[in-house]
């Protein structure tokens, strides 16, 4: 399914940009902000489990 | 076909052609990382090797969204300084042209060639701290080194409208400054708060050699690098699509893939070479020889005589040698790869040659010629935007003890104590 964003759906009849998920930008937003939660999440996820390993391995 | 017809067909081809050229080019440059990744998992003992491999999987991984939240945005907003020019939306990842645009052929390929610069970036720093540097503290060091601080340095000296281009007439056609320089400085900082490994440095100064687990690897390595970097210098030519009517530099000088072919391959050999004599024929320093010959004459590398350009591959394999040496004696760094020597070192003699032997070259619509001056304030400038960041950001996380893995850990193998995984099985 492509949401035509700003172009009409079903039909690629002036579509220009089009981006499935995110055809409001406060859509676009919050998917950008999700994926730099994820990013910072997973550094943050393995500098735990590095802090876990040090002091197991003391 | 009217002339009308012959023209949307002409433009057409151009855009394609533009897109599929960066877009091979991208794909070329991803063997940099597959090279980076064998030469350091190979100059890593066995009980760290598939850290290393992580470690460098990361940055790649996380590069990519990076770029795509802030950096490519950085490179267009700050050519001025460190105040960002008003783009109207322009580069932010909400943004029309960040994501499929029908009308828009060129931002995607542009953004996917100048993420594997920034991946580039990362590797290069990537093989100074093996086996003592955090994986998670790697990560984040290396989005910062890639997707801020190299990419600022490319908007001041890349960037057509970049304050040192503009007012300094900076020549760093293929990324001598930007990339090298900042890279090798950047990793010099990091190194300076990182510490050596465990065992490198002996109790009265002495230093020991710590043998990586694979020669062949880091061969089969660095000779995929060069693979490599024909998409690297590939992508620092502006496609002559139907808005420019030919091959230009990054600055809008005429230029060709031919001189560009012609002095890195001479580069390389001479680099090769001259480090094989110096080394008396230590295979090491051959392949960094022969990436530091290109990085040496990568800011001029639309300009050069062939011959000259293979002299002075010849100083750098020579160069990088003595270099690395006086960093590790007087600073009791541990470089692993000598990436400080190869890429900063040489990227700084890279551009100031051009200051020195070719000064007066004139450039595109007002941009001053080149000059001594105006190579040598750039050069300061890119060493600087390299070393200060990773100076004072890598200072901050050794004092918060997010830098280095612990002692017990380094002695007991990061691959099984973080990991549970082992590079080989019996």
């Amino acid at each position: 399914m492509i949401n035509s964003w700003p172009g009409p759906e079903n039909s690629w009849e002036g579509v220009d940009a089009y981006f499935t998920w995110a055809d409001k930008p406060g859509m676009l937003v919050f998917l950008t902000l999700v994926t730099a939660c994820i990013c910072l999440a997973i550094v943050i996820s393995a500098a735990r489990h590095e802090a876990d390993t040090a002091s197991k391995n003391q | 076909m009217t002339l009308e017809e012959l023209n949307v067909f002409v433009t057409t081809q151009a855009n394609v052609g533009m897109e599929a050229y960066y877009w091979w080019c991208t794909a070329l440059m991803v063997l940099i990382h597959v090279g980076f990744l064998m030469y350091e998992v190979g100059a890593t003992r066995m009980q760290n090797a598939v850290s290393s491999g992580v470690k460098n999987l990361l940055a790649f991984a996380f590069m990519i969204p990076t770029f795509w939240l802030f950096g490519w945005w950085i490179y267009l907003a700050f050519p001025g300084g460190f105040v960002p020019i008003d783009l109207e939306g322009y580069g932010a990842p909400w943004n029309v042209s960040m994501g499929p645009m029908l009308s828009d052929q060129a931002t995607g390929v542009f953004w996917a060639a100048f993420t594997l610069f920034a991946c580039t970036t990362a590797s290069i720093f990537s093989g100074s701290v093996i086996e003592r540097i955090r994986i998670s503290a790697f990560t984040f060091l290396a989005v910062i080194l890639g997707s801020v601080v190299w990419i600022l340095g490319a908007s001041w000296g890349w960037h057509p409208d970049g304050w040192l281009v503009t007012r300094f007439g900076f020549h760093d056609v293929a990324a001598a400054g930007c990339v090298h320089t900042i890279a090798g400085l950047f990793a010099f900082g990091v190194l300076l708060n990182l510490g050596p490994r465990i065992g490198k440095y002996n109790e009265d100064g002495t230093a020991n050699e710590l043998e990586g687990h694979s020669l062949v690897l880091s061969f089969v390595g660095l000779l995929t690098l060069i693979v490599g970097f024909f998409g690297f210098v590939g992508g620092c030519l502006i496609w002559g699509a139907s808005d420019f009517g030919g091959w230009t530099n990054i600055y809008g000088a005429p230029a060709t893939l031919s001189s560009f072919v012609f002095n890195m391959l001479m580069g390389l050999s001479g680099g090769m070479i001259g480090a094989f004599w110096y080394s008396k024929g230590n295979p090491f320093w051959m392949m960094s020889g022969g990436l530091a010959g290109i990085f040496i004459c990568a800011a001029g590398l639309d300009i050069w005589y062939p011959g000259f350009a293979f002299i002075l591959g010849v100083v750098a394999g020579i160069v990088i040698i003595p270099a690395n040496n006086f960093l590790h004696n007087t600073f009791k760094i541990d470089d692993c790869v000598g990436a400080v020597s190869i890429h900063g070192v040489c990227g700084i003699l890279g551009i100031l040659v051009v200051g020195i032997f070719a000064a007066g070259y004139p450039s595109a619509g007002d941009i001053p010629p080149t000059s001594f001056m105006g190579q040598l304030m750039s050069a300061i400038v890119m060493a600087l935007v390299g070393f200060v960041p990773g100076y004072g950001i890598s200072f901050i996380m050794k004092q918060a003890g997010w830098l280095r893995v612990p002692d017990a850990v380094q002695k007991a193998g990061i691959d099984k104590a973080e990991l549970g995984l082992q590079a080989y099985n019996d």
